[in-house]
């Protein structure tokens, strides 16, 4: 069964699309894509996506980008912690190429995206191709998909979640396994499961797909594109990902997903011994806890230095708290200092932020405080 | 390619004092202080100091360490024309091949490795220490003395003299006797077991010795003596800073208690970072009941009981109502609901079963010491180890799985 599933798996490509910059994250993509996104203590966004395409033995990854993508070009590197830094293919980083699509505002479609690095798609060495969006939070067993992809003999294979998610999205209402109908939801209750936007197709398929779509200035792939092909009587198939899954487009979503990575059972499949989710490494020291350190219900990476309280708290690599500080319901990325006695609840502190000592920072649980990068308080 | 200095690190010994805890792994690969294995020390100090070749002599169970090391990757020494290179014993053609006799054999039998970068010394390192030093500097002391051989050396209390290779230096500042554990030291000068020697002399001695049948091929016993009766430059560098020996069980533990207070060695220097292979593991996580003081806690730990003045290296658990108290859990153990743990080393991925209960606290008399468990064996539900057990299989119940 292993051997079969990565026997596959060599004529499998990745593409992760990580273009896209959601205004609803306001300050938090100030200076970074969705993408590039710090999440759960020590991961950007993109690692899930990176680490479910090594974890399947994909060895050949796209990545689409089209602005701010410094940060993520400085995560990314040369792709070595994903086991992407290859003599022949690997890490690819796609960034816009000659005058495609619009030059000033963002992608309008995953087609305009992927018809921008057209050419590479063509080059594509494999019979297969992943798509998914950077900024999902979760980790898919792609081998399986793949396999059960390719024993259904559907066109395009879309990986889903039972979990309905708030915002608007693409339903699949199923039949035996196979999309009979597509719904676009604003949400709510109802049958069906939810796209992840994450899909397996042949190599042709994905390119008879940018061919129509960009032929008739439809770019939404899912709304317009998958329509299509079901309209014309192809075959959809429906993976059910049962794992913890999520897309983050707003800071309300940012802050629930953090929350729930409190929860043991949600953290047990975003991390799985088997598929493990791998990162940028910095080579911290461990967290030291002082004598007056209290920690409940936290998340905490390497290289902290704690010495105040933390309550429900995701603390990302080497971030100090004070003497004295009480800090609840927060999530601290990397280098923050929290002077002693200060006192921050409902707060999304981003990196390297310095709050002086004695101050009280509080938002709310609906409307979590955001502080800016590098921001001195 | 011509190098100024290489370094060859002697990984190949058991380290027997250490008992359970090597009885699978060789002491270099032993964990310490949360993120780390003995060896991140002086590989960490090569790549600080700019050193890019590094030779690690393994013999005594190398599989961990060689699959620790891989290609060099953590340390920066994955480089294009050096890097790190794993030299176990071998056999040539028409030669009955041979383990390393020693250790001054060990880089005998590897001359041909060395020469292949023709370097103007060799600085050899041993496994089993927990420092930060910049060799750089050590190599210019060695070259501005024009020394043979230069020894680092650290001052030691002089009731401890006797555990350690000591030397005397003349007026002129260069080395006058050297003896390896004297039962009456005349100095406190120690060797760190550290030592730089220009190649081509070095070559010379270790073939003399070689041909030597009362030799017992090591460096402290034999070739430095040898080099003194010869009349040889040998110069002592003096080094003041964080230095400890971790071949045994009561030094393993101080020296990762030692990691409690940040003041003994700084890990957290941006110009002299420690580098290890970090497991992969999510952030650590303190649940509702836990209690966590004046202790470090490493990546993928799910802590639910209470933990004092202990050091957790990466995906330990403990469960509910458990407490563990002065002790070093290494990577991957488990410690069950309601047991404890007091003044103790549990080696890797070992089980404490549930109401168990390991080692204790100090009682004054003379036998009491630090427990040990080995790795990968299971204490059963409700079993107890006295305090200074060593142990090196399952115990009690659990057997089954």
């Amino acid at each position: 069964m292993k051997a079969w599933g990565v026997a596959c798996m060599a004529d499998l490509h990745g593409i992760i699309l990580a273009y896209h910059t959601a205004p609803e994250l306001g300050d938090l993509v100030r200076s970074r894509t969705s993408a590039s996104l710090p999440f759960c203590g020590r991961y950007r966004l993109i690692d899930f996506s990176l680490s479910s395409m090594q974890n399947a033995g994909v060895r050949d990854v796209g990545v689409v980008m089209q602005r701010d993508y410094q940060s993520l070009l400085d995560h990314l590197g040369g792709g070595k912690e994903w086991d992407l830094s290859r003599k022949r293919g690997g890490l690819r980083l796609l960034p816009p190429f000659g005058n495609l699509g619009n030059p000033t505002g963002e992608y309008e479609g995953v087609i305009e995206a992927l018809c921008a690095v057209e050419s590479y798609i063509g080059n594509i060495k494999q019979r297969y191709v992943v798509i998914t969006r950077g900024n999902l939070a979760a980790n898919i067993d792609l081998a399986d998909v793949m396999a059960r992809h390719l024993e259904s003999g559907a066109d395009v294979t879309a990986v889903c979640t039972p979990h309905i998610p708030r915002r608007a999205h693409q339903r699949y209402i199923t039949d035996g396994g196979f999309v009979k109908e597509l719904l676009y939801r604003q949400g709510g209750r109802g049958a069906g499961y939810a796209s992840l936007e994450m899909y397996i197709m042949s190599k042709e398929t994905l390119l008879g797909i940018m061919e129509r779509g960009s032929s008739g200035r439809k770019y939404r792939f899912h709304r317009d594109e998958i329509a299509g092909l079901l309209a014309s009587g192809g075959k959809v198939a429906v993976y059910v990902h049962s794992g913890y899954a999520r897309h983050i487009f707003s800071v309300g979503e940012y802050y629930k997903a953090s929350m729930d990575m409190l929860d043991a059972a949600n953290r047990a499949t975003l991390f799985p011994d088997e598929r493990p989710v791998r990162t940028k490494d910095r080579s911290d020291v461990s967290t030291y806890y002082g004598e007056e350190a209290s920690s409940k219900n936290c998340l905490v990476a390497d290289g902290c230095f704690i010495e105040g309280v933390i309550e429900n708290c995701i603390l990302f690599r080497g971030v100090k708290v004070g003497n004295g500080a009480r800090v609840k319901n927060a999530v601290v990325m990397q280098d923050t200092v929290i002077g002693e006695g200060a006192e921050l609840s409902y707060v999304i502190s981003d990196k390297n932020v310095e709050i002086s000592p004695y101050i009280t920072l509080a938002g709310s649980p609906r409307l979590p405080l955001v502080i800016p990068k590098m921001s001195r308080i | 390619m011509k190098r100024s200095c290489i370094a060859m690190l002697l990984a190949g010994g058991q380290g027997s004092r250490l008992y359970a805890l090597t009885s699978r792994v060789a002491k270099p690969s032993v964990p310490f202080g949360g993120k780390y294995r003995i060896i991140d020390f002086p590989l960490s100090n090569c790549a600080n100091s700019g050193i890019d070749v590094v030779g690690v002599l393994t013999q005594y169970r190398p599989l961990q360490l060689n699959s620790y090391i891989g290609s060099g990757q953590a340390y920066d020494l994955d480089s294009a024309d050096g890097g790190v290179y794993i030299l176990p014993p071998y056999q040539s053609a028409g030669e009955r091949g041979s383990w390393f006799s020693g250790t001054a054999n060990a880089i005998y039998q590897n001359i041909g490795f060395i020469e292949m970068f023709d370097p103007e010394n060799v600085l050899i390192l041993s496994g089993d220490h927990i420092y930060k030093m910049d060799y750089s500097d050590m190599v210019k002391a060695h070259t501005a003395n024009d020394a043979a051989c230069t020894i680092a050396v650290i001052q030691v209390a002089m009731r401890d003299a006797s555990r350690f290779g000591i030397l005397s230096a003349g007026e002129d500042g260069y080395i006058t006797e050297f003896e390896e554990k004297p039962l009456r030291p005349k100095s406190d000068l120690a060797s760190m077991g550290i030592y730089i020697f220009n190649w081509k002399k070095l070559k010379e001695y270790l073939i003399a010795d070689e041909m030597n049948p009362k030799s017992s091929k090591d460096f402290g016993k034999d070739i430095i003596p040898e080099m003194l009766r010869a009349g040889e430059k040998l110069w002592p560098y003096r080094f003041s800073g964080y230095w400890r020996d971790v071949g045994t069980i009561v030094s393993l533990w101080d020296a990762n208690m030692d990691m409690l207070s940040p003041t003994a060695i700084n890990l957290y220097d941006p110009d002299w970072p420690i580098r290890s292979k970090s497991p992969i593991k999510p952030p650590h996580y303190a649940g509702p009941e836990s209690k966590i003081v004046h202790s470090i806690v490493t990546e993928g730990c799910e802590i639910d009981g209470r933990v004092e003045n202990s050091v957790l290296s990466s995906a330990v658990r403990v469960g509910r109502g458990a407490r563990v108290m002065y002790s070093i859990l290494m990577p991957g153990v488990t410690v069950g609901e309601g047991a404890v743990v007091e003044y103790a080393i549990i080696g890797e991925n070992t089980k404490i079963g549930a109401q168990a209960r390991v080692g204790s606290g100090p009682d004054g008399s003379d036998s009491w010491n630090v427990a040990t468990c080995g790795p990968d064996i299971e204490i059963g539900e409700g079993e107890s180890i006295s305090p200074g057990a060593m142990i090196y299989e399952s115990v009690g119940g659990g057997l089954h799985g």
